[in-house]
């Protein structure tokens, strides 16, 4: 399980999480939704050791991960798929979903081509596609890239930073689901991040919903949807 | 038709070697994103080291497979004591704009060169000394006739050939290739893949120290061994690097190539003293006709 608590990361003077305090509950989706610039990728990034805290803490599995890199943190079955389908361009697809399982080749050998294979037949566009470079990918091939190349990590917690951006809504629809099924199949935790909060509370168990680096509501996702007055003022529909 | 043959042979076997200058710093530039000034530096201390174990009676051979190993292991101890620390986040978040952190390791590594030629000229003294060549440095005599072309050029070619081939399939066959391949083009990406990206960027500086160093050797034969011989292949190497494109190792290559043959037909046509004057109009050719190099890559599409 992941717990974070009374977590601050600053921005020089800006202070982007303002003392958060969360849980990811194991085996279940929780996702954190919230108006832009409320701390929701600032909040992965932290998680991931791409930014550094302030002061709080966070633990995986009983251990404090807030010092480490994100290489050390991924190695402990963490991973981050960023905002904007991080893939690099230059490599294939194939690469790059390879480059995701480099550190885990030597020790499990045979379980590394289990763990892509397992990717091909979850997008299987990814197979057809595999030798091409990933730049020539489109924004939704770019997406599923980005996670297959998380998932080959074979990890216990994905965070997933706003899967929907810039896609299309079938796109989206198709993703969701592709993760969804993950999480009741394998037993993987997900902190899915979105700004689009139907969709994603749709599909989470638990919602937590940030406003200015804080957390306002932390309740089961279906709750957190049918409060009316809470979206009207924090999500603005 | 002897003197086109002739500048023809050695610009290739002298573009070779410029070629692998070239190659050295585009690894480290890709890998660490600087420019090692220091490499020459480097390939002049294990040279040196070469020499005094063939002077003190070990063959050619230990001489050099010691250099290679010496010029790799400096690289590796660079980028561990000097740019790693430099790197560090915290410290350097003391200078104000982004250009004058980037400029603070090129500046070390320039500070670095002068140190190693200091030091080279304290132990071994400043005073010119020969290396010797492998292979004999008289042309092939074909049908009576002395060719353009000694056995020294033939074994320049073929090990630097050889060293393109070996690293172009450590780059795109294997594991680690790709691991250093990915911290190049995406740091961010590489690290959240788990990839050590500080692992990565050492062996770079150790795989671009040990091909300086080959580089090294295989020019000093020609042009005799001093704490500052190799300033000028430095230049030009860099030149190479940046006709090519600072960001393609396969760019570097072909410019090495290319520059080692206008050196060569300037000198053989016109006079040695206009190579210099050559080679900087090629530089600035370049710069202004296609400014990221012959051959470097599209820029990343940004979405």
């Amino acid at each position: 399980m992941l717990k974070v608590e009374n977590l601050v990361t600053k921005f020089g003077s800006v202070i982007a999480l303002d003392g958060i305090s969360l849980a990811a509950a194991e085996s279940k989706i929780t996702t954190v939704i919230g108006a832009n610039g409320a701390g929701k990728s600032t909040l992965l990034r932290t998680i991931s050791g791409l930014e550094r805290a302030s002061s709080g803490s966070i633990t995986w599995q009983g251990e404090s991960i807030l010092e480490m890199r994100p290489e050390e943190i991924v190695r402990r079955g963490i991973a981050h798929v960023p905002e904007g389908h991080s893939v690099i361009s230059e490599l294939t697809v194939e690469e790059n979903i390879e480059m995701g399982s480099l550190f885990r080749r030597r020790k499990f050998k045979s379980d590394v081509a289990a763990a892509m294979d397992e990717a091909y037949q979850l997008f299987p566009r990814l197979h057809e596609r595999r030798s091409q470079l990933a730049g020539t990918l489109s924004g939704g091939e770019r997406q599923m890239l980005a996670i297959s190349r998380a998932l080959v990590s074979r990890p216990k917690l994905l965070l997933l930073d706003e899967p929907s951006l810039g896609l299309a809504p079938l796109v989206v629809e198709q993703i969701i689901d592709s993760v969804n099924q993950l999480c009741r199949s394998t037993g993987l935790t997900v902190l899915l991040v979105e700004q689009n909060a139907n969709t994603a509370l749709g599909v989470a168990d638990h919602g937590i919903l940030l406003a200015l680096g804080k957390v306002v509501a932390d309740r089961p996702a279906a709750e957190l949807k049918a409060d009316a007055s809470l979206r009207a003022a924090y999500l603005g529909y | 038709m002897d003197t086109f043959l002739a500048a023809l042979f050695s610009g290739t076997s002298r573009g070779a070697i410029y070629a692998l200058v070239a190659l050295g710093l585009v690894i480290v530039w890709r890998g660490a994103g600087i420019v090692n000034f220091a490499q020459m530096g480097q390939a002049m201390f294990s040279t040196y080291i070469a020499s005094t174990l063939i002077n003190n009676g070990n063959s050619y051979w230990v001489g050099f497979f010691v250099a290679l190993f010496a010029g790799a292991a400096m690289g590796a101890f660079l980028d561990i004591a000097v740019m790693r620390p430099l790197s560090n986040k915290k410290k350097s978040e003391l200078l104000s704009s982004d250009s004058m952190r980037a400029a603070v390791p090129v500046i070390a590594s320039l500070g670095i060169l002068g140190v190693l030629q200091a030091l080279a000229g304290i132990i071994w003294a400043a005073e010119e000394r020969g290396f010797p060549a492998p292979a004999a440095q008289e042309g092939f005599t074909i049908a009576g006739n002395v060719a353009p072309f000694t056995s020294f050029d033939l074994f320049v070619i073929s090990i630097v050939l050889f060293t393109l081939l070996a690293t172009t399939l450590f780059f795109t066959k294997t594991g680690m290739g790709l691991a250093m391949r990915a911290t190049a083009l995406n740091q961010e990406v590489a690290k959240l893949s788990g990839i050590r990206t500080n692992h990565t960027r050492t062996l770079s500086w150790a795989i671009s120290g040990a091909a300086s160093s080959l580089a090294g050797l295989l020019i000093t034969p020609t042009s005799n061994l001093s704490p500052n011989t190799l300033d000028l292949v430095l230049i030009v190497g860099f030149t190479a690097a940046v006709v090519g494109g600072l960001d393609s190792p396969a760019g570097a290559v072909i410019g090495g190539f290319i520059i080692g043959l206008v050196i060569s037909f300037i000198t053989f046509y016109s006079s040695p003293e206009d190579v210099f004057i050559a080679i900087l109009v090629v530089l600035l050719l370049v710069l202004i006709i296609k400014p990221r190099g012959i051959f470097a890559g599209k820029d990343a599409r940004r979405v």
